[in-house]
């Protein structure tokens, strides 16, 4: 040590004593540092723990939704028409990817068509919420899938797994009726909002699809199902740890729907249409199942289910023959000649004889016009009878006015136009039949009040199924389904069960308010236009299915002014050809099934492009019938004692059936070559 | 052999008296904690002593070997050497600007190219500041000490190495390099009035600094902790995740190995500087109160070891290492409670990380070095300043 003291007393005792006291309070501010922290600890693992334990099992477990396979939808012989098939998808997790671009990059070399989506995957991917799963690629192939599971280390982010994606096997057959399912779109969460409503967690589950037509939307939330749950834990990067035990709950599948529809019917119609555009209802004429309701051309619903390509979309929307309308039910028509069996029977309910006649001459001259019958040289002189078996315009021209247009349209209300039916599908248009008061209201804005006034010489139009009379073939089907079954006022039905609960039948329904007398007449004169030789479609109407006969009316609906120029269709362009309608019922003696088929701009009349595709369409229906199966193969009988008509008919019909019976619609296609073509329809007799 | 011992100056070097003069107490704490630390790395590892338990484990032995090591060295060698160590430290810190020696990592430069390995100068300067202080306080006078121009010599040896540090930017040592300083200013007897003031003067000036004197990074540390929920998921999300943790684990924990928030990973920097929210979710109330009264006992016994030093030099050194301790103890005590804005200090002892253990463990051995050698004389002289 050096010589000095080191301590010198007066100084350091000082600089000591402050230490120690400076310390002391150091030493208790520390303390008081670690209380408050105690304090602290206190708070938030005491006082606020349960709080907090709800966050930390909040991060801990997520709820897991599970999918609920959408419900089948079945025809009325239990053949699936819109099922679910497996589909390999990729799906990317934006917080899961270390860099989207990069991870798109890599992607893009094992799924080169991701590269052109890319921008719109972005967007896509950007949008969802965090640790939400996109979809950016479906219906991967098996080598594809593979390759993105081998892959997986490199691509954070990337899965690859299988979900159910519907499929619709007939393709554009049961595209109107059925619809199709899409992607949720945010109009449809905005409508669920707007209606009041919390939008269910499943439709913002990747690979969701919503009902958007048909069927599909109208009891999309039978179909749906309940979504079932896994309680998952996860860890920070939402990255499942291990699947929890207890907290689960198994999806509930969405409810089967039966339709009455018959697969091979509808198959056969649609091809039978071909290139044509139109609509066809068959109806049975006892309950009122719709065993058809086609509108032709249609779509592959398919391409709906995975996001349609906007310019095939707008190919199809812009198509002059407008395949996304339901030309079924969402279209309506001049009714044309078959419009005159419902004036028939409003001139019957008028008081007219149907014996009156009333001679044709090929024109009807009314005020300053002319109204030309469709036969040039006339039909000389008509009854009712014979007025429906030729179609004669003269005799409705004539008649017309004694019921006149208010009663016109009060039995067309009751016989069923005018009217949308509750078959649990949406879009149906009611049309229209005038009268004065539906002139007036319809003319109610118009400053002309001449223009509201009715002119008997409108009557006219009216009784022949042209002027403001617009129907639908569904509408069509319904009339002659009550025409033929010439009692009750059958209502169509073409939901047959929702999770095996049978819907309403069409036949509890009450009796039609028309003396049976008259309808007999209207049958009756549909009978002769399909089996007399004069009739207006004997040639077509010709099932070849022995006794069974078919009865039906021709019509004709001029969509352009004739003017003085040619009546016919051939050499106009396709939009101003005229309407071809054929309505028919079969069998005659029997009425089981009624058709109607409305073929848009067919051009010439009903008897050439509608009514030989209702003959078809109906030889099908027959044909899966076993009654009527067993009607044909069985001997004729010795001694025919039928009702007239028959008898009548006996030597025009051919006398054995030339088709075999088919018992099952599965039999049927198992027993058709796969590459056997479309068959020939219009092989007319000749 | 207790203290009679060194009272009598010839036994006082004998390496075995030396030995007896370690606080027991104070290595068994340090062990407990540490030891803490280990086992929690163990289950934040995913119950595996790799990558982190095991480590902690070698290096802390490592280091306490260094601390009874150092606890052997007079402190008359720690006084000779306080502004040596110190004039290196700054020069460290000096030449970190200069471009090229310097090494960057996460946008900061706070590490020295050496070219075969690289050290972090701010962390020798965490101690090179206390011996310096404590050296510079040991030939002033009280009055020096209180109130006196010559208080711009401390003032500039916290200032120097706090400006070269938060310029890295690494604003939590700096911070406890500028904390430890004034905590040393005060225990050395700072005057009242120019606390107050220097106080008052805080109080005006930190908003200023916050708005434009930081890094953007620091600025939104900052404005997040006073208003978490404008930013949830990033650095709020960190607070939450922490304060979750802490509350989820209730009084008794959820159990070794069983913290939902630390295993799966919601717990950021789990094994540093969040550590001991893993210990609270684990352990419960019990368990971080336990590891609270460990960390005081450890800064009391160690202020009580600073006022038995007979020397200024020694109370000095050893009350400012333990500031520094107590520093690092409160500040990420309070950040993990969302207390405090979060700042990159760890949790001394637990946390994983050898620079801070390394530090922390030669403050310790200076503290065992100040209660071994409390009768030590030193020179009174001036020194260089």
């Amino acid at each position: 040590m050096s010589g000095e003291p080191s301590i010198f007393f007066s100084d350091v005792n000082e600089r000591q004593g402050s230490f120690l006291r400076r310390t002391f309070v150091f030493g208790g501010l520390t303390a008081l540092g670690v209380t408050a922290l105690v304090g602290r600890l206190a708070q938030l693992q005491v006082v606020q723990a349960q709080e907090y334990a709800t966050l930390s099992s909040q991060n801990q477990f997520n709820f897991r939704l599970v999918p609920p396979p959408r419900g089948l939808i079945k025809d009325r012989n239990g053949v699936v028409i819109a099922g679910n098939r497996p589909s390999f998808r990729v799906l990317v997790i934006r917080d899961e990817t270390k860099d989207l671009d990069q991870t798109l990059d890599l992607l893009g070399r094992l799924l080169p068509d991701t590269l052109e989506r890319r921008r719109a995957i972005i967007r896509e991917v950007n949008a969802s919420p965090k640790f939400n799963p996109v979809p950016v690629k479906s219906d991967l192939t098996w080598e594809e899938f593979a390759k993105v599971n081998q892959y997986a280390n490199e691509l954070p982010g990337v899965m690859a797994d299988m979900n159910e994606a519907r499929y619709y096997p007939f393709g554009g057959a049961f595209a109107h009726v059925i619809g199709y399912v899409a992607k949720v779109s945010d109009r449809d969460v905005k409508a669920i909002r707007d209606k009041g409503e919390t939008v269910p967690p499943l439709l913002f589950n990747p690979g969701f699809r919503i009902g958007r037509q048909g069927v599909e939307k109208a009891l999309d939330e039978a179909l749906r199902g309940e979504p079932g749950g896994n309680r998952v834990e996860v860890d920070a990067r939402g990255r499942v740890v291990a699947e929890d035990i207890g907290g689960s709950r198994t999806a509930v599948p969405g409810k089967e729907v039966v339709l009455t529809l018959d697969a091979d019917v509808q198959n056969r119609a649609l091809e039978v249409f071909g290139e044509e555009s139109g609509g066809c209802v068959v109806m049975d004429v006892r309950n009122g199942d719709i065993l058809c309701m086609v509108s032709a051309p249609s779509f592959d619903p398919n391409m709906f289910v995975g996001g349609i390509p906007s310019n095939v979309y707008s190919a199809l929307r812009d198509y002059e023959r407008k395949p996304l309308l339901d030309k079924a039910i969402g279209g309506v028509f001049h009714p044309g000649s078959t419009f005159k069996l419902t004036t028939s029977l409003a001139l019957l309910e008028a008081g007219v004889d149907p014996d009156e006649r009333v001679v044709c001459t090929g024109g009807y001259r009314f005020g300053s016009r002319t109204f030309r019958c469709w036969k040039p040289g006339g039909h000389g002189p008509v009854n009712m009878h014979d007025a429906i078996k030729t179609s004669c315009d003269v005799y409705f021209y004539h008649m017309c006015n004694r019921a006149g247009v208010d009663k016109i349209q009060e039995v067309g209300k009751k016989i069923g136009f005018m009217q949308t039916y509750d078959i649990g599908v949406g879009n149906q248009k009611a049309g229209s039949i005038p009268s004065r008061a539906w002139k007036a209201n319809y003319n109610k804005n118009n400053p002309n009040p001449d223009s509201r006034t009715w002119y008997p010489g409108e009557t006219l139009s009216v009784a022949i199924g042209q002027g403001d009379v617009n129907v639908t073939a569904l509408q069509l089907a319904v009339t002659t389904a009550r025409f033929a079954n010439a009692r009750k006022a059958i209502m169509p039905r073409l939901i047959k069960s929702v999770g095996g609960v049978d819907q309403p039948s069409g036949a509890a329904v009450p009796d039609l308010p028309f003396p049976p007398e008259h309808l007999e007449i209207v049958r009756q004169g549909m009978v002769a236009v399909a089996n007399d030789v004069g009739g207006g479609a004997y040639r077509q109407s010709q099932l070849g299915l022995g006794d069974i006969k078919m009865a039906g009316k021709t019509g004709t609906a001029q969509v352009r002014n004739y003017g003085t120029g040619s009546r016919k269709s051939a050499d106009v362009t396709w939009a101003l050809k005229d309407h071809n309608l054929f309505v028919a019922f079969a069998p005659v003696d029997e009425p089981r099934y009624a058709i109607a088929v409305i073929i848009e701009h067919g051009g010439l009349g009903g008897a050439t492009a509608a009514a030989p595709r209702a003959r078809e369409i109906m030889r099908t229906v027959l044909l899966k019938d076993p009654d009527m199966v067993a009607r044909m193969t069985r001997p004729p009988p010795p001694e025919p004692t039928a009702s007239a008509e028959t008898v009548e008919l006996e030597g025009a019909a051919p006398p054995t059936p030339d088709v075999a019976p088919i018992e099952s619609s599965r039999q049927t296609r198992e027993a058709t070559p796969p590459n056997s073509g479309p068959r020939p329809y219009l092989s007319e007799p000749r | 052999m207790t203290a009679s011992a060194l009272s009598r100056p010839g036994e006082r070097e004998r390496v075995s008296t030396k030995i007896s003069q370690i606080d027991w107490r104070l290595l068994a704490l340090i062990c407990v904690v540490s030891g803490t630390g280990a086992l929690m790395l163990y289950s934040v590892g995913g119950g595996s002593w790799s990558p982190w338990a095991a480590k902690h484990l070698i290096r802390f032995g490592m280091c306490v070997a260094l601390m009874l090591a150092l606890s052997m060295v007079n402190i008359r060698f720690w006084f000779g050497l306080a502004y040596p160590v110190y004039g290196v430290a700054l020069l460290m810190l000096a030449l970190i600007e200069v471009p090229g020696l310097g090494y960057t990592a996460m946008g900061a430069t706070r590490w020295l190219n050496l070219g075969v390995t690289r050290i972090q100068p701010s962390e020798i300067m965490k101690i090179g500041v206390v011996l310096a202080l404590a050296r510079w306080y040991h030939g002033a006078s009280a009055k020096e000490a209180s109130f006196h121009w010559k208080l711009i010599y401390p003032v500039a040896i916290i200032g120097l190495p706090f400006l070269l540090v938060a310029h890295q930017p690494d604003l939590g040592s700096a911070m406890l390099i500028g904390l430890t300083g004034a905590a040393i200013m005060f225990m050395a007897g700072l005057s009242w009035k120019i606390i107050a003031a220097v106080g008052a003067a805080a109080v005006a000036l930190i908003p200023p600094y916050v708005m434009f004197g930081m890094h953007d990074y620091q600025r939104h540390r900052v404005l997040t902790f006073l208003n978490p929920e404008a930013d949830p998921s990033g650095t709020g999300y960190h607070i939450m995740q922490s304060k979750i943790a802490l509350g989820s684990g209730g009084f008794l924990g959820k159990g070794f190995g069983l913290g939902s928030q630390s295993q799966l990973e919601f717990l950021p920097e789990k094994h540093t500087d969040f550590i001991f929210a893993a210990v609270s979710e684990e352990f419960g109330f019990v368990g971080s109160f336990t590891i609270l009264a460990c960390y005081a006992a450890i800064i009391l016994i160690s202020l009580r070891i600073a006022s038995l030093s007979h020397s200024h030099f020694g109370r000095l050194a050893a009350s400012g290492v333990t500031a520094t301790f107590a520093m690092y103890v409160l500040i990420n005590g309070a950040m993990v409670m969302g207390l405090a804005p979060v700042v990159g200090v760890p949790m001394p002892l637990l946390s994983y990380g050898g620079t801070v253990m390394l530090t922390v463990m030669i403050g310790f051995g200076l503290v065992m070095a100040t209660r071994v050698h409390r009768y030590a004389e030193l020179p009174k002289g001036q020194g260089l300043i």
